[in-house]
This record gives structure tokens, C-alpha cells and sequence, in this order.
């Protein structure tokens, strides 16, 4: 192929993923993608905060007054929007995929979207109502 | 992708059981989840102080949930990056570098993970 000799593997990877048609699926296949990336990310820095609790109470809650901080609380926030939609989607998956979600996958998104919009506004209510 | 994506169709590295895995531990950890985000906040003067850590960590089954939240996370989060790294056609040897890794980060938290469930 002409296309493999000219241009690198990568840029070709880049071409088809800008040039493929994106259709509902495509775009919660992709955010399903990021967001798993994301918090799997995140659960080794999770693991890692923890070990804090073995230095004791005093450097605990030191600990616990930095992720108090205006700027962690926000990144909770935002953290929040990727477990919601990973979760909620995630249930959508195994009905398509165990279930007979296959049927009416494209409404159960629509309702996935309505949900995590309204769980990312209940917990930035609950996270913010307490500062 | 390649022209072996069927090799393995029905052998025993087809991937058949991560898939329907990755599905069961994703149904568990969605039910986990919604306790570990009622505890830590809906209520967050309850969940997050050291007394109220602790106080959870002296019970058995509380250790037991909290082991089990640490493995199963971990399993579906890197067998998730797994199931990225399969997507993309690659030379074998790469393949199986990237999979030690996985299976070293998993180990490796896995272990930090129990040892601050199992100190207390």
C-alpha cells in the first residue's frame, strides 16, 4: 500500500480516528475509553494517599486538610464526572452486552448522560455545601 | 485488526473470561462504589477523619469490603488498560513487555494497598 509507505504508522492511526465516522456509540465508546484510563490512573494515586494513615493521626489529617484545599475539592469534583459516567455507562454496556440493551442502546445513552449530569451536580452540592 | 484476530477464537487466550470478568467485577464495583461515595461524601465528617477510618478498620468486615474493593479496582482498572493495549497491532515482543508491566503494577499496588488495609 502506498498509504503504508509514505506516512508513519502513527500518523495513519491518527488519520482513521479523525476521519472515521463518530456515530452515538463511537462517542460513548470513546468517553467510556478516557475515563476508565483516567480512574484507573487514579486508583494507584488513591493506593498511594493512603499509606498515609501508617504515619499516624497528626500527619493524617495533615494529609486530609491538603485534599480539603479549594483546588482538590474541585479535582474531586471532576474526578466525580469520570466514576459517574464510567459507572452508569458501564451498566449500559452489560445490558447491551448481557441483557437486551442492544435493542434501545441509544436511549439508554441519552439516559446515561441525563443521569450523570444530574449525580455531577448532586455531588458538587454535597462537596461544596459543607466549605 | 491483525489477520490473527481469530487465532485464538475459542482457545484458551481468547479473552473470553476477562471479558465477561471485566463486566462482573464492573457490576460489583459499581455496588461498592455507591457505599464508598455515600460514606465519604454524603457524609464527609463521618468518612474521612482518622478515628472514623480507623474505627472501620479494627472490624473484620470492613477489611474484608475494603480488601475486596483494592482487587477488584485493580483488576478491572488494569485489565482494562489490557483491553486498550489489545486494540493496537504491535510487535509481539512489545505486547508482552507491556503486559509484565501491568502485571508488575498490579502486584506491586496490590501488595501497598493490603499492607495499609492489614497494619491496623
Amino acid at each position: 500500500m502506498s498509504l503504508q509507505n509514505s506516512t508513519s504508522k502513527f500518523n495513519r492511526w491518527l488519520d482513521v480516528m479523525f476521519r472515521y465516522r463518530k456515530h452515538t456509540g463511537s462517542w460513548a465508546w470513546i468517553l467510556h475509553r478516557f475515563t476508565g484510563i483516567g480512574l484507573t490512573l487514579y486508583i494507584l494515586v488513591h493506593i498511594i494517599a493512603l499509606t498515609g494513615l501508617l504515619k499516624g493521626e497528626a500527619a493524617f489529617n495533615e494529609e486530609m486538610k491538603l485534599f480539603s484545599s479549594p483546588v482538590f475539592l474541585f479535582a474531586e469534583w471532576f474526578l466525580g464526572i469520570l466514576v459517574m459516567f464510567h459507572a452508569i455507562n458501564g451498566i449500559r454496556i452489560v445490558l447491551v452486552d448481557l441483557g437486551n440493551g442492544a435493542r434501545y442502546h441509544k436511549q439508554i445513552l441519552v439516559f446515561v448522560y441525563i443521569l450523570t449530569v444530574i449525580l455531577v451536580a448532586g455531588m458538587g452540592y454535597l462537596i461544596f455545601a459543607h466549605v | 485488526m491483525s489477520t490473527n484476530s481469530f487465532k485464538f477464537a475459542g482457545g484458551r487466550n481468547s479473552g473470553a473470561k476477562n471479558w465477561y470478568m471485566q463486566r462482573i467485577t464492573g457490576i460489583l464495583l459499581v455496588v461498592v462504589l455507591i457505599g464508598h461515595y455515600i460514606l465519604m461524601h454524603a457524609t464527609p465528617e463521618s468518612g474521612h477523619t482518622y478515628k472514623a477510618v480507623m474505627d472501620r478498620l479494627h472490624q473484620p468486615a470492613w477489611k474484608v469490603i475494603d480488601m475486596a474493593f483494592v482487587t477488584l479496582g485493580l483488576w478491572h482498572g488494569l485489565n482494562g488498560l489490557w483491553n486498550v493495549i489489545r486494540d493496537y497491532e504491535m510487535k509481539p515482543i512489545m505486547t508482552t513487555v507491556l503486559y509484565t508491566v501491568l502485571v508488575l503494577i498490579a502486584l506491586v499496588f496490590w501488595f501497598i494497598g493490603l499492607n495499609t488495609i492489614l497494619s491496623f
